[in-house]
């Protein structure tokens, strides 16, 4: 089959429109998660996600349903317990071990087929059904509808907690609602690139972007840009050359961050030689 | 015309009292500095100001009014937490979330570019305000969150550690543009610092609070020998310098108590031995 064969076949075609959702809920979110340095939340709700779909996998219900409640419940958990800075890993990481912990559990107690597990780890776009597709946009439309009505109070909180909270917002409110934002990010990047992997798709390009800009919409912009072209980018070559979907979106990402850091030190050089 | 008003106020936070008994008016146009040891409560008292913290006991009035959080008649100018923090935009950038940065929904605000231009003008901050934050110096990061406080032109602003961790050329700045804002806008001005003589020049009042306790007052009543003493409860030198800057020491433990030397002293009052002790070393 050529390529363009390949890539109009109803399982590519589902993927992609699976992807451009994904991608374009990430990099936008995967801003504020590096803006706010909440890396390791990002990371940790994903590993808690994965004792969801392994628990839901184990009752026998749609691992996203598992994924849905354990990510949100994640979320609200980091939220509610490390509202103070200097508390927050500690809260993250006895999360991520708790769920972590009870992912083992279910998978033991789940004697069946290792596939499920799988994909939950690692990614299985290629499978997604219709419904996954609908399910996986509308919830990516949603989080980018929400985040362009907070968009201002929210860049305000994570720059400038006191005083936005003198200026009438709650840090503790806006600081839960980002991350539920972020679990629903964090369950639909996992249908595509799975629990190991999300953070290339959520924080690899909006870190490569602010690497680049230094203004927040650019920013912002730039980080939704380079997730949809890894995203596209992983998509055809897995096709065409081989290899999972996931391995391209995350090499070409973790790239793309990486020749941002290279150009950002570069172009910093440069300057410091025209002022000597 | 009075802008605040505080009244036999107290402040407890989680069970402990930061300070009470505290009293003191702050009128339009004036400069009053907020001075003390780290943790005594200055923060605190921006804070209560903003509506952020309740009061335990006594009146605040701002305005005629409780405080509450949001008033736009209340400028501040939170404690600068290094280059790091905000370095993700320009210095327009975040004036401009002093502006319109609470406000939620999509929408352009026509008035906005010309707001912000105005406060970026008045704090002379226009040439680098398209500049990341993160490449500049201090001094031009602090002119930039003194534009984003005073963008609504605020009657009242509050400015938490103005001067910190700023090279001596670049506090004289900061304090020169302090005093330029409360001219040209009328506004009063309350700021927290740990050593007063930068200030010195512009200052009209000053509040010290120590150990649970606040004074205030002009200058001179409260920074002698006598008040601050009593506030820290142990003996302070005030050596003025021939430029008038005033250095406060605090007096070794010898003086601060005269009694375990072996002599009985308990009929004599601590004033008579440090007078005792002084008069044999200057002999």
């Amino acid at each position: 089959m050529s390529l363009g064969q390949l890539l109009s076949t109803s399982f590519v075609q589902h993927a992609f429109y699976a992807v451009t959702a994904v991608a374009l809920a990430a990099g936008a979110i995967g801003y504020f998660v590096v803006l706010r340095r909440q890396a390791f939340a990002a990371h940790a709700i994903g590993h808690v996600g994965f004792a969801g779909a392994a628990g839901a996998v184990w009752l026998g219900l749609s691992p996203i349903v598992g994924l849905l409640v354990f990510c949100l419940g994640a979320g609200l958990l980091i939220g509610l317990g490390g509202a103070s800075l200097d508390e927050s890993d500690t809260v993250v990481g006895v999360t991520l071990t708790a769920a972590l912990g009870l992912g083992v559990l279910f998978i033991s107690l789940y004697s069946g087929y290792a596939n499920a597990t799988y994909s939950i780890l690692f990614g299985q776009i290629l499978g997604v059904t219709w419904g996954d597709v609908g399910l996986v946009t509308a919830l990516s439309l949603g989080v980018l509808l929400v985040l362009s009505v907070v968009y201002r109070p929210l860049l305000f909180t994570s720059v400038d907690a006191q005083s936005a909270s003198a200026r009438g917002l709650s840090t503790r409110w806006m600081s839960l609602l980002f991350l539920s934002l972020l679990a629903i990010t964090t369950v639909v990047a996992i249908q595509i690139v799975g629990v190991l992997l999300v953070f290339s798709l959520i924080v690899a390009p909006a870190a490569a972007a602010q690497a680049l800009s230094s203004r927040p919409l650019a920013s912002l912009s730039l980080a939704t840009a380079i997730a949809l072209l890894s995203a596209w980018a992983g998509l055809v070559l897995g096709v065409w050359i081989g290899g999972p979907v996931s391995f391209w979106i995350t090499a070409i990402a973790s790239f793309a961050y990486l020749s941002a850091r290279v150009a950002q030190a570069a172009r910093s050089r440069s300057r410091r030689r025209v002022i000597a | 015309m009075t802008v605040l008003a505080l009244r036999d106020a107290a402040v407890t936070l989680g069970g402990r009292t930061i300070w009470q008994r505290a009293s003191f008016d702050v009128e339009a146009g004036s400069i009053t500095a907020v001075l003390g040891p780290n943790g005594s409560g200055k923060s605190t008292l921006l804070n209560l100001i903003l509506g952020l913290v309740p009061l335990a006991e006594g009146s605040l009035q701002v305005f005629g009014e409780h405080p509450h959080r949001g008033n736009r008649r209340v400028g501040y100018m939170a404690q600068a937490r290094g280059a790091d923090a905000m370095s993700a935009m320009t210095g327009r950038d975040y004036v401009s979330l002093g502006y319109d940065g609470p406000r939620f929904g999509w929408g352009r605000d026509r008035a906005k570019r010309a707001v912000v231009g105005r406060a970026l003008a008045l704090t002379g901050t226009t040439s680098f305000a398209d500049r990341p934050l993160r490449s500049l110096s201090g001094g031009q990061r602090q002119r930039i969150a003194l534009a984003h406080a005073t963008v609504f032109k605020p009657e009242l602003l509050l400015l938490d550690e103005p001067l910190a961790s700023l090279d001596l050329a670049a506090q004289a700045e900061i304090v020169d543009l302090i005093n330029l804002i409360r001219d040209t806008t009328g506004a009063a001005v309350i700021v927290v610092a740990h050593d007063l003589n930068p200030l010195a020049p512009i200052v009209d009042r000053v509040l010290w609070i120590a150990r649970h306790q606040v004074r205030g007052g002009p200058v001179d009543d409260v920074v002698n020998e006598e008040v601050l003493s009593d506030l820290y409860g142990h003996p302070v030198e005030i050596i003025v310098t021939p430029r008038g800057r005033r250095v406060i020491v605090g007096l070794e433990e010898e003086f601060a108590h005269p009694h375990p030397h072996g002599h009985d002293h308990s009929h004599e009052g601590p004033h008579e031995h440090f007078a005792e002790i002084y008069d044999e070393e200057t002999r």
